[in-house]
């Protein structure tokens, strides 16, 4: 599913801020990636999802090398991967249900097709009576279910999150990781990345611990 | 459930355009000035080459060692006979006065030797050949001389189309100050969606979808200003028709005659008006994509 081997990555002619990364994801795997702010995380989650390329090291994802991509491939192979942010990156002008519907709608897809699909994800997510809301008067936490409801509305085979509990409480932190958990039975495979020391207790995966750039053996 | 209408990706609060719409549209309406000019133009030539083709006219100096009247007889009669020519008038002396007056006045006149003037018209479609016209006049009384307006109606058309290249010129200036400007719009827009853009690409958008949904907005924006400049430029030629009917101002019944069918019906020269609106729409739609793609290419 996911290998990455002695992974480097520099910002310009700055110092690396990603050393020697390698490690290892299967398929249906959950796996946290922790560190101090700073350590890394998001700079490695970018090279995951394909808005950066390494400037050493492999990376291979779904049997491709990442390196050897040619621009217009990347659509394709970004389409099954989820990604979900602290910041939660909805639309502000899109409603709670076109935000969770744009993945399929980039993919062609007509909403008489996908309108049964998003609703019913909504619902999953607890957020069946905000279908029509605009994402300016969701709380925190419905912001962020709708961003993992738009991360796994087209199946991806993989799930990236980004610090998704950093804005929200620790009992709906909770939530949100169990929903993860949730997706992850269901055969997603997950990479949560977070600093939350609690969140790690709550679900039984291995750890990659970054700092200041470098993998901690796991 | 009843399925709405998915909102817009890049909404139109997203996407200001007003400012590209009202340039747009002013320089439209020059175009639609430009193209204007060139059809009148081209018209009031192809009128006046037109009146010049039909006419000859054959200059009698006045000699003291000729007769006159035994002159202008002889020649009309020979002129009567050749083929293609359908008409013969003798203008008089006070007609060929009138014809100098504009150059040299109408005082004192009577002393200077007017040459006499025949006026031949001819079958424009079936002209005689003018060189063995000459010579037959000629032969008649050698001093005549044929004048065939052939050197006024080359300098008329050199001019006709002189302006005609002016025209080009500024439309082509016109159209490459609007690729300016949808240009740096283009570039604003997707600045100011920088954020969207990226959710987009990380949903796995690809630049012709990204480029597509910002796009139909030029579109739009195109089509707009072609139609607001079109409207525009075509009433201030009707205004400029019908401001000064009862004088019989020359640029006045010129922009009054752009409304009015030629009698052949000439469609085509309707239809460079047309092409304002849907060049501006073409070179929105284009230019913008272009300078998307260009753009979105360097994300990646």
């Amino acid at each position: 599913m996911l290998q990455l081997d002695a992974v480097g990555l520099r910002y310009g002619d700055g110092p690396e801020v990603l050393r020697d990364v390698s490690f290892r994801l299967a398929p249906g795997q959950f796996a946290f990636l922790t560190g101090a702010s700073g350590a890394g995380k998001t700079s490695l989650l970018r090279l995951l999802f394909l808005a950066l390329k390494p400037t050493r090291g492999r990376i291979d994802m779904f049997g491709e090398d990442v390196l050897s991509l040619r621009r217009k491939t990347l659509p394709a192979l970004r389409r099954r991967i989820g990604v979900v942010f602290q910041d939660f990156r909805l639309l502000d002008h899109l409603s709670t249900f076109d935000n969770v519907a744009l993945p399929l709608r980039i993919q062609g897809q007509r909403p008489e097709v996908y309108g049964p699909d998003v609703e019913s994800l909504l619902q999953w997510v607890g957020l069946g009576d905000k279908l029509h809301a605009m994402p300016s008067v969701l709380s925190g936490g419905e912001k962020q279910r709708a961003a993992i409801a738009r991360a796994v509305i087209s199946k991806p085979d993989i799930l990236l999150a980004d610090e998704p509990t950093g804005n929200v409480d620790k009992a709906l932190a909770q939530r949100l990781l169990h929903l993860f958990a949730q997706l992850n039975k269901q055969g997603t495979t997950v990479l949560f990345a977070t600093h939350d020391e609690s969140l790690l207790r709550q679900i039984k995966a291995p750890v990659f611990h970054l700092e200041e750039g470098r993998l901690l053996t796991p | 459930m009843t399925v709405a209408k998915p909102g817009a990706i890049i909404p139109s609060s997203a996407a200001p355009l007003r400012t590209l719409t009202a340039v747009m549209a002013v320089m439209c309406f020059l175009a639609v000035l430009a193209v204007g000019a060139m059809e009148l133009i081209n018209r009031a030539v192809a009128q006046w080459a037109s009146g010049l083709a039909s006419e000859v006219t054959v200059q009698l100096p006045q000699l003291s060692t000729r007769d006159m009247d035994k002159d202008l007889t002889a020649l009309t009669q020979v002129i009567a006979g050749i083929e293609g020519v359908k008409g013969v008038t003798i203008l008089d002396r006070a007609e060929g006065e009138k014809l100098l007056a504009p150059w040299i006045g109408t005082e004192g006149l009577d002393a200077l030797p007017i040459p006499r003037l025949i006026r031949v018209v001819v079958d424009d479609k079936r002209q005689p050949d003018f060189l063995v016209m000459e010579q037959t006049l000629q032969e008649a009384v050698p001093t005549a001389r044929l004048d065939t307006h052939r050197r006024w109606e080359a300098e008329l058309r050199r001019m006709a189309s002189t302006l005609t290249w002016l025209s080009s010129l500024i439309l082509v200036l016109i159209s490459l100050s609007a690729v300016a400007m949808v240009i740096f719009a283009s570039r604003a827009v997707l600045e100011a969606n920088r954020e969207t853009v990226d959710v987009l690409h990380i949903a796995g958008a690809d630049d012709g979808f990204i480029a597509g949904e910002i796009n139909r907005r030029f579109i739009a924006t195109g089509l707009w200003a072609g139609l607001i400049g079109l409207a525009a430029g075509m009433a201030m030629f009707f205004v400029l028709g019908h401001w000064d009917v009862a004088e019989n101002n020359g640029v006045a019944s010129a922009a009054r005659a752009l409304f009015y069918l030629p009698q052949e019906k000439d469609w085509s020269s309707l239809a460079w008006f047309l092409l304002v609106p849907v060049g501006a729409t073409v070179i929105a739609l284009v230019t913008s994509r272009i300078t998307l793609r260009r753009m979105l290419r360097e994300v990646r």
